[in-house]
């Protein structure tokens, strides 16, 4: 029988996404604080890259390989990198309407856009939570309802 | 001043849930009623009961789901696991309201849902629920 188990998904170093998580967590504290909007525009790059793109050449995965995981035991312990994708590509939704909340002066809907994103990333660092993977069940039984209104007009 | 507040509130908020999220997950909880036949299909008719895992392709915990699942029904007589991927099946989803993944049902060979584990499940627990629908 087909399933997951036996489909050969990419790989990453768990340790490299939380470490992504930890970063992210403080750019966003940064933008909360300061609401200096281009911080989000760039994190919102990031997240794209990550999620749409691949978690090679996104930056904070750059950044761990270089210097974070040079200083660490490595390890053989594995996670498929198809669930940080798609949190990553959610990051990308949340930052963006942040980043359009702040630069349409609507301060309100960017803080809370951004409070979201802060709080996924602080799940993921500090208790290993994927807020992003959690919602994947929601997000995608919410999109094919709205697909089936849209076919029902 | 007022986005520094809404950054330690958020903080404060995460860690509330991130513990409460911590403490839910891997506990089992009592379930009942039978089981839609796309569940069915893919039990065990040799097994006593089969935990059906519930799985998408974008599920961080599935993995470390599959290996304690398979581990415990390899070790235990008239126990079976098997994976279901809903990751294409938004209806089954809602059908058998599940909103996280991993989310795991055991499943008698008749089809009658006995109880439910969402997150990673926690061995010892969950045998000693199991243990009174595998006896003889």
């Amino acid at each position: 029988m087909p399933n997951s188990a036996t489909r050969v998904q990419p790989q990453v170093d768990p340790r490299g996404p939380r470490f992504a998580a930890w970063v992210t967590s403080v750019v966003l504290v940064v933008v909360l604080a300061t609401g200096w909007w281009p911080l989000l525009a760039a994190q919102a790059v990031v997240f794209a890259i990550g999620g749409f793109i691949g978690l090679r050449p996104a930056p904070y995965a750059a950044l761990f390989r270089l210097l974070v995981a040079p200083r660490l035991a490595p390890t053989t312990e594995r996670e498929d990198a198809a669930p940080v994708r798609f949190a990553q590509s959610v990051g990308f939704g949340f930052a963006l309407v942040g980043v359009l909340g702040y630069a349409l002066a609507v301060p309100a809907l960017g803080m809370v856009a951004t409070a979201f994103a802060l709080a996924a990333a602080f799940l993921n660092a500090a208790f290993g939570f994927c807020l992003g993977c959690e919602a994947y069940l929601l997000i995608n039984r919410l999109s094919n309802t709205l697909r089936k209104v849209g076919t029902a007009r | 001043m007022t986005g520094l507040f809404v950054a330690i509130g958020t903080v404060v908020v995460a860690v509330a849930l991130g513990s409460v999220v911590r403490v839910l997950s891997g506990r089992v909880r009592g379930s009942a009623g039978q089981v839609p036949a796309a569940v069915r299909e893919v039990l065990d008719p040799a097994a006593a009961v089969t935990l059906v895992q519930l799985s998408t392709e974008y599920c961080a915990g599935c993995k470390q789901a599959r290996v304690v699942l398979t581990g415990l029904a390899r070790d235990t007589a008239g126990l079976a696991h098997a994976d279901l991927d809903l990751t294409h099946r938004p209806e089954l989803a809602g059908e058998l309201r599940v909103s996280r993944t991993p989310t795991t049902i055991a499943v008698t060979a008749s089809g009658t849902e006995l109880l439910r584990v969402g997150g990673v499940p926690k061995r010892e627990e969950l045998l000693t629920s199991l243990r009174p629908h595998l006896a003889g």
